[in-house]
């Protein structure tokens, strides 16, 4: 059941990848994206790492794809005339996607009840990983600290050197 | 004898029907009170024609809405401006699911907890969605293919990102101090004295926080009518605008109950059944959102963000580290 | 199990199915008069100015940006949080340092203005 359960899952990522970057308007790969990365979530939560599931959609889904969504917003990337050809087509492969995921979503939560088999030997609860984490690999965490450090400083003169640049007239 | 799925489905369908109902007329006569309110605070009456004291104002704005011409403006990305609003009510919705509302109750033999489902991560379920609430918005300013909306939407993204990151690390206090994700045994680590009293700096800031989040006066800029229109929501009509509506009033409820199950001590309380304490304790709060409402102007822009970014983000911070260390020196 | 996880997936069917029915209810007994005017962006009343996918400021990447890189600080501080307890003055100290560093970060791109809004 776990096993049907990850190849279904993985399709689902990797088709929703594939469409994002075959897509012209960015919108729209950038939804696709989300539905890949709500499969990744519930791989993640099919190998027991209830947590790693919730940072994926809380981080990938909530935050990173907001700045895309800036991006493309900010850089004009977005076509102008979005209307052209049948509207709801165009747009089976990601009422398929999200379908496909809700059928996970429950075949996910019956293997869970039904069967000690279907689901993996290791769980990791919030509480085991954080201990983990915190405990074994704490230098990891404080690299992870200055990776964001470098960040947050990289953004923003990413950010700068853009503004100094002479402006387009409006 | 009843089988035992059948009392689980007959449980199960009792629990969803009430927080539906709950919900649903909770929202629409939210928006009833909050009319009579900011009236009586202007002093002028409300609504006050349908039905006794304009208790059926709810119904005829419903009926209103349903009638009303629902149109995409020309250019618009039809597909998206169809969906967003319904992710913003559906985010809206489900995220009532970890909130517990009272103690366990006994019925059929079994115990039932009030709470639709005691997720273990609850809290981090409820952090999910509302970081998921700002495609609604997002998408739907983007798909209306208007300057208003857009405009609207990106203050709207701008500003639900910034306060969410105060609100997250004021959350962080509770879990230190609850030493769980999981609704339910927060609000039972708050069996004898609410969390709001034990560490004030975190209920403010998350008070403020969630008052940004809801989108409200003195946080409602995405939506400032008398610069831009109706920000996001600038083209749309009919049930797809009482989408964004209802999702905004249940918004109000969650995030009242939220205050209440972080802060307040949920269900707890002398003498009076725990979910009418409960109840209680979630109008207070939605009180409390009217109240500012019809109290405080609207913030600039730059007040808005400075006040996030450089005043909440860093007392939030500091309380996290100052509430370790006091828990620290108290294990001893 | 079956029991814990049922209710909220009925609810989230529940929650999506009142959104579809509702918008196709309205769309079946709302009137539908087009007309090209109707159907134009609102702009107050005059004919629409130019595109409505405008350049954005700058500042809002910034913010998004270091949305992102605080996010991930407080999805650490979670866990921690959660086991604090156990891991005593050992964490509190380590996650000290994890926010000492960031802060760093955040007092830098204070002082150097990525915070202001003119």
């Amino acid at each position: 059941m776990a096993a049907i359960l990850f190849y279904i899952l993985s399709a689902v990522a990797l088709g929703a990848t594939l469409i994002c970057v075959t897509r012209r308007n960015p919108v729209h790969a950038v939804i696709y994206l989300v539905h890949a990365f709500f499969a990744l979530a519930m791989i993640f939560y099919l190998f027991g790492a209830p947590l790693v599931a919730a940072w994926e959609v809380i981080i990938y889904a909530g935050a990173i794809m907001v700045l895309f969504m800036f991006i493309i917003m900010m850089l004009e990337l977005a076509p102008d005339q979005t209307t052209e050809g049948p509207g709801w087509k165009r747009w089976l492969p990601v009422l398929l996607l999200s379908g496909t995921l809700v059928v996970c979503t429950l075949l996910l939560m019956f293997a869970d009840a039904e069967t000690a088999s279907g689901v993996p030997r290791y769980y990791a609860s919030p509480r085991t990983f954080g201990y983990a984490l915190f405990k074994e690999y704490a230098l990891a965490v404080e690299i992870v600290s200055f990776q964001l450090l470098f960040a947050a400083v990289g953004a923003f003169y990413v950010g700068r050197r853009e503004k100094r640049k002479p402006r387009r007239a409006p | 004898m009843m089988p035992d799925w059948i009392i689980t489905a007959i449980l199960v369908a009792i629990k969803l029907g009430f927080v539906l109902a709950l919900l649903l007329t909770g929202a629409a006569y939210l928006v009833l009170a909050e009319r009579k309110l900011l009236g009586r605070m202007q002093l002028r009456y409300g609504p006050n024609r349908v039905g006794p004291f304009g208790l059926m104002q709810p119904l005829a704005d419903a009926v209103k809405l349903l009638m009303k011409e629902d149109f995409i403006p020309a250019q618009g990305d039809k597909v998206l401006f169809f969906i967003a609003p319904g992710i913003a009510a559906v985010t809206a919705l489900i995220t009532f699911a970890v909130i517990p509302f009272g103690p366990p109750l006994r019925l059929f033999g079994r115990e039932m907890p009030l709470v639709v489902c005691d997720l273990n991560i609850g809290l981090l379920y409820f952090l999910g969605l509302s970081s998921l609430a700002v495609y609604g918005i997002a998408l739907g300013g983007w798909a209306s293919n208007s300057k208003y909306a857009l405009l609207g939407s990106i203050r709207a993204l701008a500003q639900l990102i910034s306060y969410e990151l105060s609100m997250g690390l004021s959350i962080v206090p509770v879990v230190l101090m609850a030493r769980s994700f999981s609704l339910t045994e927060i609000v039972n680590a708050q069996t004898h004295i609410p969390f709001a009293l034990l560490n004030p700096p975190a209920f403010l800031v998350f008070l403020i926080s969630v008052l940004a989040e809801s989108k409200r006066t003195p946080f409602d800029i995405p939506e400032a009518e008398n610069e831009i229109v109706a920000g996001f929501h600038t083209e749309y009509s009919g049930m797809r605008f009482g989408m964004f509506f209802v999702g905004e009033y249940i918004n109000v409820i969650i995030l009242s109950s939220m205050v209440t199950v972080l802060f307040l001590g949920g269900w707890h309380g002398p003498l009076l059944p725990g979910i009418v304490w409960f109840f209680g304790k979630v109008m207070l709060i939605a009180f409390l959102f009217i109240w500012t409402r019809g109290t405080l102007p609207r913030f600039r822009y730059d007040q808005l963000m400075h006040f996030g970014w450089k005043v909440l983000v860093p007392i939030a911070l500091l309380n996290v580290v100052v509430t370790g260390a006091i828990l620290l020196l108290l294990q001893g | 199990m079956l029991d814990s996880y049922l209710p909220i997936i009925v609810l989230i069917g529940i929650a999506v199915g009142f959104a579809i029915c509702t918008t196709i209810f309205s769309r079946l007994i709302g009137q539908k008069k087009p007309t090209e005017v109707k159907l134009a962006p609102y702009e107050c009343g005059m004919p629409p100015v130019g595109s409505a996918r405008e350049r954005m400021s700058m500042k809002f990447y910034i913010i998004a940006m270091l949305f992102i890189v605080f996010d991930i600080e407080a999805v650490f501080l979670y866990p921690w949080a959660v086991m604090f307890k156990k891991l005593g003055l050992f964490g509190f100290v380590e996650m000290g340092v994890f926010i000492a560093i960031l802060l760093v970060g955040y007092i830098y791109v204070w002082k150097k203005g990525a915070l202001e809004w003119e």
